[in-house]
C-alpha cells in the first residue's frame, strides 16, 4: 500500500498547513534575522547600520545574558523533575482502584491550574505571597513559621516563581501520564500484579514503556515553555528584585521593548531558539522512538 | 493725567480698528474649531487621577468643537513602548503623551511638532494662552528640549514629604524633618520599632527605582548622573555620599523595600505602618480618601527634606505635544485640545476634578491653598528644581534600565555602592559613546 | 483476614487523604482569587487577610460596565474560537498525511511543525507588528486569529498525528480496495475515530489562545483587546485595585475552567501523545 498515494494528494493534505505556517511564522522570523545583523534600535531608526555578527558576539560574551540563561536552566532543572515526579505520583494514585467520587473530583480539579491564565497566576502571586496581606504567610503562620518576605527577597522570589510553575504544570503532567497509564493493556498489568506485589517493578517494567511518549512530550513542551516563560513572572515580580527572577525571555523583552534595541533582542531570541531546538532534538533522539519509525 | 487718558482712548480706538480689520481678535474655541468638526484625534492616557480628571472634562470640549477625542488607556509601564511603536510605524496617534524623560527621544526622532507651528497661527491659538503663566521650571522640563518648546505640561508632579502628623507628635516631634540627615539620625530611631517604620522609599525595579529612589538620593547630596563632559559622575564623593546615605537609611525602612512600588509605599503610610514617605503630589487624593486611607486626619505635607546641596525634590510629569505623523486637520484639532485642557481657564476645574495643573495663576486664587493643603509645598518645590533630575536625552530609556538593575543590586548589598557605581558608570558611558556624545557628533544636552 | 482488611482500609484512608490534599492544592488559589474579587479595597489589603468578610459585587459591576471588560471577554471568545477552528481545519489533514503517507523529509517536516511552538513570541511580536501595521490590520481580531496559529497548529498536528497513527490500517486499506479516495477515508473513517484527539487538541488551542498575553499586548489597542491584556492594564504601579484585578481574572478564568471541566474526560483519552497499543 505504501507509496501509492500521489504527490498531489499529499500536497493537498499538507499544503494549507505548510503555507499558512510559512507565511505567518517564517516571514517575521526572517525579519528578526535581518534585524539581528543590524544596529537596529527603534528609537534610532535613522542610524540603522549593518554590523554583521556583532550582536551575536556581544550576546555570547555578555554576562547578563548568561546569568539569565543560567537562571532559566536552574529553574528548569528544579521545576521539571518536580513536576514529573508529582505528576507521576498523582497519576498513579488516580489510576489505583478506589474511592470513585473523590477520584473524579480530584481529576477534575487537575484541570483548574492548567486552565488558569498565566498572567492571572502572576497577579494572584502578588496577592497571595505579599509579605503583609498575603494568605501564604498567614497559612505558614498557623504552623509557627515567621512571615517570609517572598517577593522582596531574591531567593524567595525565585522560590515563589518555581512554586507557581509547579502548581500550574504538575497537574498537566499528571493528566498526560494518566492518559499513558490507561493505554497499558489491563491483561498485562493484572498479570504483572499477580506476579509481584511491588508497585515499583510494575511501574518500571510494565507501565514505563507506555509512559515514555508522554514523558518525552512533557519534556519537549515544558522545556520550550520554561525557556519562553514570561507572563507569570512579568506580572508577579517583573524580573526582580534585582535580577533574581529575570529569566531569559524577560531579559529579551526588556532589551527589545523597553530599551528598544531590537537588533540585540533578535540575536538573543534566535540563540534561544537554537538552544530550544537542539534540546528538543536530543529529547526526541533519546526517548521518542515513535516518530522515528 | 488728561494726556494719558487721551492716549488710552487712542489706543482703544486703534485696537478696535485693528479688531474690525481682523475678526480673529474675538477668538473663541467654537469658532477656531469649526473647520475641524468631525475630526477624531487619538491620544494615550494613563490610569492616573490627572487623566481621569481630563476625561471628565472631555464632553465639554467635544460638544463645543465637534472634535472627537479617542482615548487609548495604558499603564505607565507600557505607555512608552506603545507610543514608540506607533510612531515608528507611522501609526494613528495624533498627540504624544511625554514623560519628561522621553522628551529628548521624541524630539530628536522628529515625532513631535514644536508649539511655534501653532502659536504663530492666530486662528488656532487662544490669545489667552499665556505661556508665562506655566511654572517656568515645569514647562521647560516637561515640554522643552534644547531650547524649543514642544509640549504643554498636563499631568504634573513634584516630590513631596507626606507624613503622619499623629505618629510624629506621639514621638515628640512638632514638625517634619528639615533635612535628610535629620530625618535619618533624629527621626529614624524614634519612629522605628514595633512593626512601624520611620520612612519608606519606593524602590521597585522599574522607573520607580531610577526616578524615586536612585535620583532622589543623588541630587540633594550634590551628586548627579553625569559631569559637564557627560562622563559618569557616580563615583564622585558627593554622589557616593548620597548612595551610601540611601543604604544607611534602609535600616529605618520596611523590609523588602526593593519590591515597593508607589502603591505599596502609599499604602504603608495610609495604613499607619510608616511615618513618612516622599511621594508624588498626585497621591494626595488617595491619602485624603477615607476609603483608601486610615490616616486622613493625621496626614500632613511638607516639601522634601534638604540635603547638603539644598532642596532638590524629585521632578516628574507629562506634557502633551502634537504628533508629526498626524495630518493637517488632526494636528490643528490636537493643538486645540492640548491648549484647551491645559488652559488657565480650565486649571481650576482640572484641580477640582483631581488633576494637578502647572498654572501659577490657579494657585494664587483665593481659597485654593486652604482647600488643598499640599499646594504651598508644591509651589515651593517648583520654584527651584533640577530639570535634568533624570537626564532627558534620547538615551534615557537605555540608561534607566541600567540604573534600575544596578541600583537595585546596590540596595540588596549584592555589590557595594562603589562597585555598583563603577559598573553603572561604565555601561552608561558605553551607551553615550555609542550615541556619539564623546565624538562631538551630538550636543551635550540633557 | 482482619489484618488484610485493616490494611486495605488504611490504604484507602491514606489514598483519600492524599487525594484531598491534591484537590485542595489545586483549588485553593482559585478559591482565593474568587474571594479576593468579592472584597473591597480596604479588606483586600488588610493584615492578616480576612476569610470571613462582607461580600461585595462592586468590583464586578465596575469592571464589567464601567471599564467594559465584557467587550474584552467577547474579543477573547471570538479570537479563541476562530483560531481553534482554523487550526483544526488546517491541522487535521496535515496530521493525517503525516500519519498515513510516506514521503521524503516527513520526519523533518513534522519537526518543523513542532518547532513553531518553540519560537518565543518576543521574537515575532515586533516584526509582526510592523508587517501588520503596513497591512492596516492592527487592532483587528483577524491578526490575533492568524498569529495564534503559530502555536496552535503545532499542537493540533502533534496530537492528531498520534491519534491517526493509532487507528488500525486495515480499516482504510479495505476502503482503498473499494475505491474510496484518500479524502473520503480521512473524512468518513479516520476523523470520527480520532475525534477524542481532535477534541483535545481543540481544547488546548482554545486554552492557549484564551490565555495568551504577549501578542495581545503588542498587536491590539481597543477594538480587539483581549481580556488578559485588559487585566494586566489595571496594574498601574500607582494603585493596586486588587479587587478589580481579581474580578477581571475570575471572569477570564471561569469560562476556560468550565470548558475544560466539561471536556476533562476527553483530555485523558486524547493526551496519550503517541503511546499506542
Amino acid at each position: 500500500m505504501k507509496g501509492k498515494v500521489r504527490r498531489r494528494t499529499i500536497f493537498a493534505f499538507l499544503g494549507p498547513a505548510i503555507v499558512s505556517l510559512a507565511v505567518i511564522g517564517i516571514a517575521p522570523l526572517l525579519f528578526a534575522a535581518y534585524t539581528s545583523l543590524h544596529n537596529y534600535n527603534l528609537t534610532k531608526l535613522r542610524k540603522v547600520k549593518f554590523i554583521g555578527l556583532d550582536n551575536f558576539t556581544f550576546v555570547l560574551t555578555d554576562p547578563v545574558f548568561w546569568d539569565a540563561m543560567q537562571r532559566t536552566f536552574s529553574l528548569l532543572v528544579i521545576v521539571l523533575p518536580l513536576q514529573l515526579l508529582i505528576g507521576l505520583g498523582i497519576a498513579l494514585l488516580l489510576h489505583q482502584p478506589g474511592i470513585g467520587l473523590l477520584k473524579t473530583l480530584t481529576r477534575l480539579s487537575l484541570v483548574v491550574p492548567m486552565a488558569t491564565t498565566y498572567s492571572v497566576v502572576g497577579l494572584l502571586g502578588q496577592v497571595m505571597f505579599n509579605i503583609k496581606y498575603g494568605v501564604v504567610n498567614q497559612l505558614i503562620g498557623f504552623i509557627g513559621i515567621e512571615p517570609v518576605n517572598w517577593i522582596g527577597d531574591p531567593e524567595n522570589a525565585f522560590i515563589a516563581v518555581a512554586f507557581w510553575d509547579v502548581w500550574q504544570w504538575a497537574p498537566f503532567c499528571a493528566l498526560v501520564l494518566l492518559a499513558g497509564l490507561t493505554t497499558v493493556p489491563s491483561e498485562i498489568e493484572e498479570a504483572a500484579r499477580l506476579e509481584t506485589p511491588s508497585w515499583w517493578i510494575v511501574l518500571r517494567h510494565v507501565q514505563l514503556p507506555y509512559l515514555i511518549p508522554g514523558i518525552t512530550a512533557i519534556l519537549i513542551l515544558r522545556t520550550a515553555d520554561t525557556l519562553k516563560l514570561f507572563d507569570m513572572v512579568f506580572t508577579m515580580t517583573r524580573g526582580g528584585p534585582g535580577s533574581a527572577t529575570e529569566f531569559v525571555s524577560l531579559m529579551i523583552q526588556r532589551i527589545g521593548f523597553r530599551a528598544f534595541d531590537q537588533g540585540l533582542a533578535s540575536a538573543q531570541a534566535l540563540i534561544l531558539l537554537v538552544v530550544t531546538i537542539v534540546l528538543s532534538q536530543l529529547y526526541i533522539r533519546y526517548f521518542y522512538k515513535e516518530v522515528q519509525q | 493725567m488728561k494726556f494719558t487718558k487721551i492716549l488710552k482712548k487712542l489706543a482703544l480706538a486703534a485696537g478696535l480698528a485693528a479688531g474690525l480689520a481682523q475678526p480673529v481678535s474675538a477668538w473663541t474655541l467654537e469658532e477656531a474649531a469649526k473647520p475641524y468638526a468631525g475630526t477624531t484625534i487619538d491620544v494615550v492616557f494613563l490610569l492616573r487621577p490627572g487623566y481621569e480628571a481630563a476625561e471628565k472634562m472631555l464632553p465639554e470640549f467635544e460638544s463645543k468643537t465637534g472634535i472627537k477625542v479617542n482615548i487609548i488607556k495604558h499603564p505607565y509601564e507600557n505607555a512608552l513602548g506603545e507610543q514608540v511603536r506607533d510612531f515608528v510605524a507611522g501609526g494613528d496617534l495624533d498627540i504624544a503623551l511625554i514623560d519628561l524623560v522621553w522628551i529628548g527621544n521624541f524630539a530628536e526622532n522628529g515625532w513631535i511638532e514644536p508649539i511655534d507651528k501653532f502659536t504663530s497661527n492666530p486662528e488656532l491659538t487662544d490669545p489667552n494662552l499665556d505661556l508665562d503663566d506655566f511654572f517656568p521650571l515645569v514647562i521647560n522640563a516637561f515640554g522643552g528640549w534644547n531650547g524649543t518648546i514642544y509640549g504643554l505640561p498636563f499631568d504634573n508632579y513634584s516630590g513631596l514629604l507626606f507624613y503622619n502628623r499623629c505618629m510624629l507628635e506621639e514621638a515628640g516631634f512638632t514638625g517634619p524633618p528639615e533635612s535628610w540627615t535629620e530625618l535619618m539620625y533624629v527621626y529614624g530611631p524614634r519612629l522605628t520599632g514595633d512593626g512601624k517604620y520611620a520612612y519608606a522609599l519606593q524602590s521597585k525595579r522599574n522607573e520607580t527605582q531610577s526616578a524615586d529612589s536612585f535620583a532622589r538620593m543623588l541630587w540633594p547630596f550634590g551628586g548627579s548622573f553625569l559631569d559637564e563632559n557627560f562622563r559618569s559622575n557616580l563615583l564622585s564623593p558627593a554622589s557616593q555620599s548620597g548612595l551610601k546615605f540611601r543604604q544607611d537609611l534602609m535600616q529605618f525602612m520596611p523590609p523588602g523595600i526593593v519590591s515597593y512600588d508607589h502603591a505599596e509605599t502609599v499604602n504603608g503610610l495610609a495604613q499607619g505602618d510608616v511615618a513618612m514617605i516622599t511621594e508624588w503630589s498626585a497621591f494626595y487624593a488617595t491619602l485624603k480618601n477615607p476609603s483608601t486611607s486610615k490616616i486622613v486626619d493625621c496626614l500632613a505635607i511638607a516639601p522634601e527634606p534638604k540635603g547638603p546641596a539644598g532642596r532638590k525634590p524629585a521632578l516628574g510629569g507629562f506634557s502633551m505635544a502634537v504628533a508629526s505623523q498626524a495630518d493637517e486637520d488632526e494636528q490643528a484639532a490636537a493643538w486645540l485640545f492640548i491648549q484647551w485642557v491645559t488652559s488657565k481657564e480650565n486649571a481650576k476645574k482640572y484641580l477640582e476634578l483631581g488633576g494637578v495643573p502647572a498654572r501659577q495663576s490657579v494657585y494664587n486664587l483665593p481659597g485654593v491653598a486652604e482647600q488643598y493643603d499640599y499646594v504651598p509645598a508644591l509651589v515651593e518645590s517648583w520654584q527651584d528644581g533640577v530639570p535634568e533630575f533624570r537626564p532627558r536625552f534620547a538615551e534615557w530609556p537605555e540608561i534607566t534600565e541600567i540604573v534600575q538593575e544596578w541600583g537595585t543590586k546596590i540596595m540588596l548589598n549584592e555589590v557595594t555602592t562603589e562597585e555598583g557605581a563603577q559598573i553603572l558608570g561604565e555601561r552608561m558611558e558605553a551607551v553615550l559613546d555609542e550615541a556619539g556624545y564623546y565624538s562631538g557628533s551630538k550636543p551635550l544636552a540633557q | 483476614m482482619r489484618a488484610v482488611s485493616q490494611k486495605k482500609r488504611n490504604s484507602t484512608a491514606s489514598q483519600g487523604i492524599l487525594l484531598l490534599i491534591i484537590l485542595v492544592f489545586c483549588i485553593f488559589p482559585f478559591y482565593w482569587m474568587v474571594t479576593t474579587s468579592l472584597k473591597d479595597q480596604i479588606v483586600a489589603l488588610q493584615t492578616p487577610p480576612a476569610w470571613v468578610f462582607e461580600v461585595t459585587f462592586g468590583n464586578y459591576t465596575e469592571v464589567l460596565f464601567k471599564d467594559g471588560v465584557w467587550e474584552n471577554l467577547l474579543n477573547s471568545l471570538i479570537i479563541a474560537v476562530c483560531t481553534t477552528f482554523l487550526s483544526i481545519f488546517l491541522g487535521c489533514p496535515a496530521a493525517f498525511a503525516l500519519a498515513r503517507f510516506e514521503f521524503r523529509g516527513k520526519k523533518d517536516l513534522w519537526f518543523w511543525f513542532i518547532t513553531n511552538r518553540m519560537v518565543s513570541p518576543i521574537v515575532l511580536a515586533l516584526p509582526f507588528f510592523l508587517i501588520v501595521r503596513n497591512l492596516k490590520l492592527l487592532d483587528t481580531h483577524l491578526v490575533l486569529i492568524l498569529i495564534y496559529l503559530t502555536f496552535n497548529l503545532p499542537i493540533v498536528i502533534w496530537i492528531c498525528t498520534d491519534q491517526f497513527r493509532a487507528i488500525p490500517r486495515d480499516l482504510d486499506e479495505a476502503a482503498v480496495i473499494e475505491g474510496a479516495s484518500q479524502w473520503r477515508i480521512f473524512r468518513s473513517i479516520c476523523l470520527p475515530l480520532a475525534a477524542p484527539g481532535v477534541a483535545v487538541s481543540g481544547i488546548f488551542s482554545f486554552i492557549f489562545s484564551w490565555n495568551e498575553l504577549m501578542y495581545a499586548l503588542v498587536l491590539t489597542r481597543n477594538n480587539a483587546k483581549t481580556a488578559p491584556a485588559m487585566a494586566v492594564s489595571f496594574m498601574e504601579g500607582y494603585n493596586l485595585p486588587y479587587g478589580k484585578i481579581m474580578a477581571t481574572s475570575t471572569l477570564i478564568v471561569i469560562p476556560v475552567i468550565i470548558f475544560a471541566l466539561i471536556a476533562s474526560k476527553q483530555l485523558v483519552r486524547g493526551l496519550t501523545m503517541g503511546a499506542v497499543k
